[in-house]
């Protein structure tokens, strides 16, 4: 399939628990291509962000196919894994999760550092990063430093200074104010018209409607898809 | 700040750092305590070994490398029959460069009319080395001449030149013999004298005299120094007189050492044991909580690509920093207190003043680093694993629910 980036076949995935198994994503079946801007919604416990974990290769189904690149990941160990997550995917998580202890620089370096790029090329790569989110002129201030907008924006600077293909957030918004939240959203979709595949999990309905392509889920099945 | 080079190779020990030093309060919590715990670790070591080095310096010091004894003493007599005598056979051997006779009593030395210093007498007979070094005045060079250590001197108030008479307590008697004059010929270092003990030394005639027993033959040992190896010269002595055992300070050292020193070794083998399983303790419970307490972050990093390995080896560079430093402080912190320590035990009566129990050994540096780094690793274990074994979608999902 030309342009697929992930795609997921019957994918399910359980967890053990003491009272039996809970299962979180049921026979799910997608694809995400180059460039497209997904947004899944759907109520608290439908299995929203367990799908994006797995689409993210953090989290690996119980039964059913998930390839990354027309590659099987059950059949990559987890160091493998890491190097294409480090390599391709980005993330942006609700809590941010800069490391409080680096500055806003500091923390859109260490991934690239992970995957050996070079000092100088780190060094640009990230003023440019931190101008494309607005933050240069932060870039020497720490988390603690930042409102909760910026930090989401650092993340998302973060999320992107390896040039990944495929975007994931997971409520990205959620812990930001409307007016900030807009913001970033923006930002996000300004990512998306750069070129890179963004795969958004949402509470918000304005926030998914800004997808071209909005699945919905229910009790682990995607349960509808509107595409524009 | 430690600069942030994030280079691959580098980025963990500073990564490390700027985790480490994100809660000031715990680090110099955990700092301090392997400062602490380091500094006895290394005072256990020092400890363990330091009397049996001590007494094999002091012994090496005294310019003889064999003690030559009576296989079976009697108690009450003096070991050697023939003391004077076996000291020149065992002189004559190839192997010896010297062999002097020793015969040490109890004697009250006073001027004239004033206040007797209870002190060791030896008598020495033999070639011309002596088991004192001169540091004020002559050494004896005739009959009824006397040398005397400063802490004499200074209880009888007395210079070389001057007459002292002298009272001896022989084979062990509670009877003085009559007093008898000397002139006292010089003040001498004694190595084995304890640091408010009294000595003196003269000949093995003159202390005879001064016992009121002319023989001039009988001696407690003999004192040997042997030409360069001491085990041949042992050896060859041995043969000459089977009825009397040589031991070369080696020898004795490392009898000591099975002997009366044990007690040192089990007590800082133990001593040593509690407070490495304490620093076990302090470490891995300070980086359990630190790396329990971002665990969203640690999963954040793992999303995002960084390795298992990577993430494992920022906790352990982590506790090598808490065990790096608090190993290094401890250093100072540890030679302050053996020297302390030291000064306590070496107030225990009748110990050589030249004796120690805390001696610097590089060898106990050595083991104190290995000791340090191996509890680096032990301790950052459980918290490594916590991390190696971080389920990472259920972490994330679990610090938003959190």
């Amino acid at each position: 399939m030309s342009g697929v980036i992930v795609s997921a076949a019957n994918v399910t995935r359980s967890f053990a628990m003491p009272a039996g198994a809970v299962v979180a994503v049921r026979d799910v079946t997608l694809s995400i291509t180059q460039g497209e801007h997904t947004a899944i919604s759907g109520p608290s416990g439908c299995g929203k962000s367990t799908l994006l974990h797995m689409l993210g290769c953090v989290d690996t189904p119980s039964s059913g196919t998930l390839r990354f690149d027309d590659q099987d990941i059950s059949t990559l160990n987890d160091r493998a894994r890491s190097l294409l997550r480090l390599r391709h995917i980005g993330f942006v998580f609700q809590r941010f999760f800069l490391l409080p202890m680096l500055t806003a620089a500091e923390n859109v370096e260490l991934p690239q550092a992970e995957a050996g790029v070079a000092r100088d090329e780190r060094r640009r790569r990230t003023l440019e990063l931190l101008e494309y989110v607005g933050l240069a002129a932060r870039a020497d201030h720490r988390p603690s430093q930042l409102s909760g907008g910026e930090m989401q924006r650092v993340a998302i600077a973060r999320a992107l200074a390896n040039r990944p293909r495929l975007l994931l957030a997971d409520e990205p918004t959620g812990e930001l104010d409307q007016a900030t939240g807009e913001h970033v959203a923006s930002l996000l979709d300004r990512v998306n018209a750069d070129g890179t595949a963004l795969v958004i999990v949402t509470h918000d309905p304005e926030m998914a409607g800004r997808a071209r392509r909005v699945l919905t889920m229910r009790d682990g099945r995607i349960d509808g898809e509107v595409t524009r | 700040m430690m600069p942030l080079d994030l280079a691959r190779g580098g980025a963990p020990l500073a990564f490390a750092w700027r985790s480490l030093v994100r809660q000031p309060a715990r680090a110099t919590l955990g700092i301090l305590g392997v400062a602490a715990v380091g500094a006895l670790l290394l005072d256990m070591l020092l400890l363990s070994q330091g009397l049996v080095t001590s007494m094999q310096d002091l012994l090496d010091s005294s310019g003889f490398d064999i003690r030559v004894a009576a296989t079976d003493p009697i108690p009450g007599k003096p070991d050697i029959e023939d003391g004077a005598a076996a000291a020149a056979q065992i002189a004559a051997l190839p192997s010896v460069s010297a062999a002097i006779a020793v015969r040490t009593e109890d004697a009250d030395i006073q001027l004239a009319d004033g206040r007797p210093t209870r002190a060791t007498f030896a008598g020495v007979s033999g070639g011309r080395s002596r088991p004192w070094t001169i540091l004020r005045g002559a050494d004896i060079r005739g009959e009824h001449e006397i040398v005397i250590n400063d802490h004499a001197a200074q209880a009888i108030g007395v210079a070389p030149g001057a007459s002292v008479t002298i009272k001896a307590y022989c084979f062990g008697g509670a009877e003085a013999a009559p007093a008898i004059p000397f002139r006292l010929a010089g003040i001498a270092e004694f190595p084995f004298d304890a640091p408010n003990q009294s000595g003196a030394g003269t000949t093995i005639a003159s202390l005879a005299d001064a016992c009121g027993t002319p023989d001039a033959r009988t001696a407690d040992l003999v004192l040997v120094t042997s030409s360069g190896d001491p085990d041949a010269a042992a050896t060859a002595i041995a043969a000459l007189r089977p009825d009397l055992r040589a031991f070369t300070n080696t020898e004795a050292v490392g009898q000591m050492q099975q002997r009366g020193f044990t007690y040192f070794r089990q007590i800082s083998t133990v001593l040593t044991t509690i407070t490495v399983s304490f620093a076990l303790l302090l470490i891995t419970v300070l980086l359990t909580v630190s790396v329990n307490q971002r665990l969203g972050e640690v999963a954040a990093l793992r999303a995002l690509g960084f390795s298992q390995g990577r993430v494992v080896l920022d906790v352990l560079f982590e506790s090598a920093l808490i065990v790096g430093i608090g190993g290094l402080l401890s250093l100072p912190l540890g030679a302050a207190l053996a020297v302390w320590l030291d000064g306590i035990l070496k107030r225990m009566p009748n110990l050589p003043a030249a004796l120690h129990f805390f001696v610097f050994d590089p060898q106990a540096l050595w083991i104190h680093g290995g000791l340090l780094a191996a509890t680096a690793i032990i301790a950052a274990l459980y918290p490594m694993s916590i991390v190696a074994r971080l389920p990472i979608a259920a972490t994330l999902r679990d610090e938003v629910m959190g």
